[in-house]
């Protein structure tokens, strides 16, 4: 009797489930790819990263029916509002087919009950894997002066799982930098407040220090970070940041830096590293240690009179040796890209963990290249030292805010592509010949709805190698304490 | 007189709708612009992610109606009645006599809701506790037992949909039933405060976890105010239980009551409700709403000597083309009295946005009103921003941003039909072009690039009329400011502008009496541009 009851139980849920599923039948043919958002077409995924959820875009779409099949095995089928997969069949599916590609067939049924098929797509799984826990990112409304309700968050890639890490709610009038970890490593990150009662966090594995990087002899805190590999030591941009906003329909705002020098911060003495050569009357600014640790990379540009000369403001990608053992720079300074000669900005480089490549944005002007319509990520081969715009993620608004992930195959980027206004993280990987992949937008739970009700723009966004740990407490009581660890120079 | 407390009830609930109706207004106006309650899941499971997430809920849906001031002031002296008659069935299990007492609690509310940014969420959260009190007696008389364990359950719900008011709860229940009570469901609700600290992930400080999340919009500035409504409704609990069974004439206690109550009223009236605060929002509703001559007749009689007055003074004149005849009859607050330098707040760059937009800068007006809604301290978007952001968007053809912004309002209840129909125009360049106002401001824009500068305005104006020579405004505006600059020089090399464009007959009065004041440096009696320089003067001798 008791089985009885429970194969009923089962039928009936099946048949509930069957119910709820609709046939596809007597579909129209369309010679042409569906019209989706996001535009997953012929990107490349790496295996085991979240559910491409997509939204069908077609006129008059009531109901989609979808199915991907692994070109190595495995088969998944979805129906409903918009293409949603179950986290763990999709993560099993693209770990099937690493190296291959999972092609997607899109039907939809519009509003007079006519099913389409449309040609299919393929969506390729990356060989090259993406382990790292997910993503940091500052969400940030794309204002002007005000900042609104600023926040890091933490994203796991694999799932659809965000967490606050600090937000303007925990700490009332406050604004904050991006944080920056070392490489990817959660256990060492720094960030700046900014403001009254400012401050740099230095994190290193839990332990909160924050520390007051203005000195008699700096002009500002230290702000635009970089951690050396070692971990002892954390470069830092010395800068004041203005805006001045456009009076015309096509440019929103001018985001410029009236000084910039660049410091290295030793964490473990609390000691400044200067040289001249980083505190020129030049402006230089956003400094990386390369993979090694015996470089670091900055731009630097002419002390323009901003806001006025903005136009003229053009950054050189320069160099200088650094020993970690003594903690001392060089004394010569090498430009790889001149700005000013070839009339352009080269700013926000980026060099992979691996000694590969150097990625960074060039624009018309400017060094802050999120604000410029026309920066683009280009990429330099460290062992050949050829350019090249990466056209295959280049649209034209603003490509910036680059990163690597900690085996360096992938990168994660900063667009606003999709609208000229809202930078969206989008991620794409490189091979070892430098061919960058078709990249793809941050998967979100039914996309469409996701980004259109969002007001935020992602800012920075970095990978982190595992969840990071974070005690927004302990960052609360000690920047309302205002105690903070004054630097020396060393 | 079976119905006189009901009665009594009503009419104070008309008393309430009378005074918001007629007398703020303007304070509607505020609390409407300063949200944007939505009509989807998110937004409410947005609002329920956090402590007395339902009051303040259940507070925003009804401030959304504020835009239609009848509705709004009903709905405010519905509430406040309400919380009148639970108060009074309150108390009126221990003290049946205190009926005219429990209008202290109601009014006790009102006070606080002069600060204009108290929220409506707190009597709201009161409503639902006293409420839950009734409830909860009716329902313990029917459970013979376990009624401990519901008080519990009931105080860690009532924390997460009412938030701290719940205190109120576990005081009224313990003043119900005894001090073992008290003990026990205070270590609860502490206990459950702490571990809603830890359900938000730390991400609100612990003290707006005992003050409220959203009772007031600046977090962690909890008023004594806004503690004190809750408490009085335990203190009014607390006093029908002391008098309860006690012999007190009733002439005695109904006069004491009475007293205390019209003492408590007029405070909450003269105290609680700034004037100077009021005007400044009166001044903005009226601005909103494009309400000219209103601004200028009470101007006429009545005007505060600050900026944002100035401003909104101007820009009416401005709009009903007086600018020219009759700026320096008013106050004005010296160089800043058309446009202001933006502030970061809710409220002071809205004249100033406003302006931008009626003259055609139409990115600084987005610039401020995108500042304005970004400034509001408990994060909500503001309706009326949103709403000239997607404008400012649909002037400069950016239709993607537009889309978007008019896409939020689509799910609110006042702006969706506008929004509907706004969203006809999107990528339709000749519609817009052909639209009255918008059309008009797309032709009045800079056509070439260049930085704004405050601190040069006066250019600004300038090159913004050189665009456009039909754009009066602009031009008003600009030899406006070249006055309050004291430009004088300027001023007259550019009269012939205003001879050429200006369309006028004669020589508009201001400029002829600031022309005769700069000619003979002052020496004009009764000249209200010699005034305004002579002040300046001074002002700047001060200093």
């Amino acid at each position: 009797m008791e089985r009885i009851k429970r194969y009923t139980i089962i039928v009936a849920v099946l048949a509930l489930l069957t119910a709820c599923t609709e046939s596809v039948t007597d579909a129209v043919k369309v010679d042409r790819l569906p019209k989706i958002y996001p535009d997953y077409t012929g990107v490349t995924i790496p295996a085991g990263i979240a559910p491409l959820d997509f939204n069908v875009e077609e006129n008059g779409t009531e109901k989609v029916d979808v199915t991907v099949r692994g070109s190595r095995g495995g088969e998944m089928h979805t129906q409903g509002e918009w293409a949603e997969w179950d986290i763990d069949e999709w993560h099993q599916l693209t770990k099937d087919n690493i190296g291959g590609k999972l092609t997607v067939t899109v039907c939809d049924k519009n509003g007079e009950g006519q099913w389409r098929q449309y040609r299919t797509f393929d969506i390729y799984i990356s060989k090259y894997s993406l382990d790292d826990y997910g993503l940091t990112y500052r969400r940030i409304q794309p204002g002007y002066e005000v900042g609104g309700n600023i926040g890091i968050y933490q994203r796991d890639i694999h799932t659809f799982d965000e967490e606050a890490m600090m937000t303007e709610t925990a700490l009332p009038g406050r604004c904050f930098n991006c944080h920056t970890p070392n490489r990817t490593n959660p256990k060492q990150l720094t960030l700046q407040m900014r403001g009254e009662g400012g401050g740099t966090l230095v994190q290193k594995d839990g332990k909160q220090t924050w520390i007051n990087t203005k000195t008699d002899s700096t002009k500002a805190a230290g702000s635009y970070a970089y951690w050396h590999p070692d971990g002892r030591y954390c470069a830092y941009a010395v800068n004041s940041v203005h805006q001045s906003f456009f009076t015309d329909k096509d440019r929103n705002l001018e985001v410029y830096h009236p000084f910039g020098d660049v410091m290295v911060l030793d964490t473990e003495t609390n000691e400044l590293i200067l040289s001249p050569l980083l505190s020129t009357p030049d402006v230089e600014i956003f400094p990386a240690f390369s993979a090694d640790g015996n470089t670091l990379y900055y731009s630097t540009s002419q002390n323009c009179n901003v806001p006025a000369e903005y136009e003229k403001v053009k950054c050189s990608l320069c160099k200088i040796a650094f020993d970690p053992k003594t903690g001392q720079f060089g004394n010569k300074v090498d430009t790889l890209l001149n700005g000013p000669t070839t009339n352009k900005s080269y700013v926000l480089v980026r060099p992979s963990y691996d000694g590969r490549w150097l990625m960074y944005c060039v624009a018309d002007r400017c060094n802050f290249p999120i604000s410029q319509r026309e920066s683009d990520l280009w990429l330099m081969n460290l062992r050949t030292g050829e350019t090249r715009a990466i056209k295959e993620v280049n649209t034209n608004e603003s490509e910036s805010y680059h990163n690597w992930s900690s085996n360096s195959r992938w990168f994660v980027y900063s667009s606003k592509g999709e609208n000229g206004m809202y930078s969206l993280a989008y991620m794409a990987s490189v091979d070892d010949n430098g061919r960058v992949t078709k990249p793809f937008l941050l998967p979100q739970r039914n996309p469409r709805k996701y980004y259109r009700d969002s007001f935020d723009s992602f800012n920075c966004p970095d990978f982190t190698l595992e969840k990071v740990d974070f005690d927004i407490r302990t960052a609360s009581k000690a920047i309302n304490s205002d105690e903070r660890v004054q630097v020396k120079i060393k | 007189m079976k119905y006189l407390k009901p009665i009594t009830t009503a009419v104070f609930g008309v008393a309430i709708f009378l005074f918001w109706l007629f007398c703020h207004l303007e304070m509607m106006n505020y609390h409407e612009q300063n949200q944007l309650f939505l009509f989807t899941s998110d937004y409410l499971l947005a609002d329920l992610r956090t402590p007395g997430g339902m009051a303040d809920y259940v507070s925003e849906f009804i401030v959304q109606f504020y835009y239609v001031p009848w509705i709004g002031a009903l709905l405010i002296a519905l509430t406040l009645s309400l919380m009148q008659w639970l108060m009074w069935k309150t108390v009126a299990k221990h003290d049946g006599r205190l009926f005219i007492l429990t209008f202290l609690l109601p009014l006790a509310a009102l006070w606080n809701m002069g600060d204009i940014d108290s929220l409506l969420s707190l009597p709201v959260a009161v409503n639902t506790v006293l409420a839950t009190v009734l409830m909860m007696r009716r329902v313990e008389s029917l459970i013979p037992k376990g009624k401990m364990l519901a008080d519990i359950i009931i105080v860690t719900v009532l924390y997460w949909l009412a938030g701290p008011a719940a205190w109120a709860y576990v005081l009224i229940r313990s003043i119900d039933s005894g001090w073992r009570r008290l003990l026990l469901s205070s270590a609860v609700l502490l206990a459950f405060t702490f571990f809603a600290h830890w359900l938000v992930g730390y991400q609100l400080p612990l003290g707006m976890m005992f003050t409220g999340v959203n009772y007031y919009r600046i977090p962690q500035k909890a008023s004594a105010l806004q503690l004190a409504v809750p408490f009085a409704a335990v203190v009014l609990t607390a006093v029908a239980r002391l008098t309860s069974g006690k012999r007190i004439a009733t002439r005695v206690s109904a006069i004491l009551q009475s007293a205390t109550v019209i003492v408590i009223g007029w405070l909450s009236i003269s105290d609680g409700f700034d004037p100077y605060v009021n005007e400044i929002l009166w001044q903005d509703s009226m601005v909103r709403q494009s309400r000219w001559q209103e601004i200028i007749q009470r101007a006429e009689k009545h005007q505060l000597d600050e900026a944002f007055s100035s401003e909104c003074v101007n820009l009416a004149l401005g709009m009903t083309g007086q600018l020219a005849d009759r700026m320096f009859y008013f106050k004005q607050s010296g160089p800043d009295a058309l446009l202001l330098h933006s502030v970061r707040d809710n409220m002071s760059d809205y004249p100033t946005a406003e302006a931008f937009y009626q003259l055609g800068m139409i990115n600084s007006a987005l610039r401020y009103m995108f500042d304005i809604q970004q400034s509001i301290l408990n994060f909500r978007k503001s309706g009326r921003c949103t709403k000239r952001i997607a404008e400012c968007y649909i002037i400069n053809g950016n239709y993607k941003a537009a889309e978007k912004h008019l896409n939020l309002l689509r799910h609110s209840l006042f702006y969706s039909d506008w929004a509907e129909d706004a969203s006809t125009y999107l990528y339709n360049d000749n519609k817009v072009e052909c639209h009255k106002t918008w059309g008009k401001l797309r032709r009045y824009r800079y056509k070439d690039r260049m930085l704004f500068s405050y601190p040069e305005k006066h250019k600004m104006l300038g090159l913004l009329f050189m665009n456009n020579t039909s754009n009066r405004l602009a031009l008003s505006y600009f030899m406006g400011q070249l006055l309050l600059d004291g430009s004088f020089n300027e001023f007259m090399g550019y009269m012939q502008w205003v001879q050429q464009y200006g369309g006028y007959n004669s020589m508009p009065y201001g400029y002829a009496d600031a022309v005769q004041a700069i000619q003979q440096q002052g020496n004009v009696p009764g000249s209200a541009y010699a005034r305004y320089v002579n002040k300046m003067m001074q002002q700047h001798g001060k200093n």
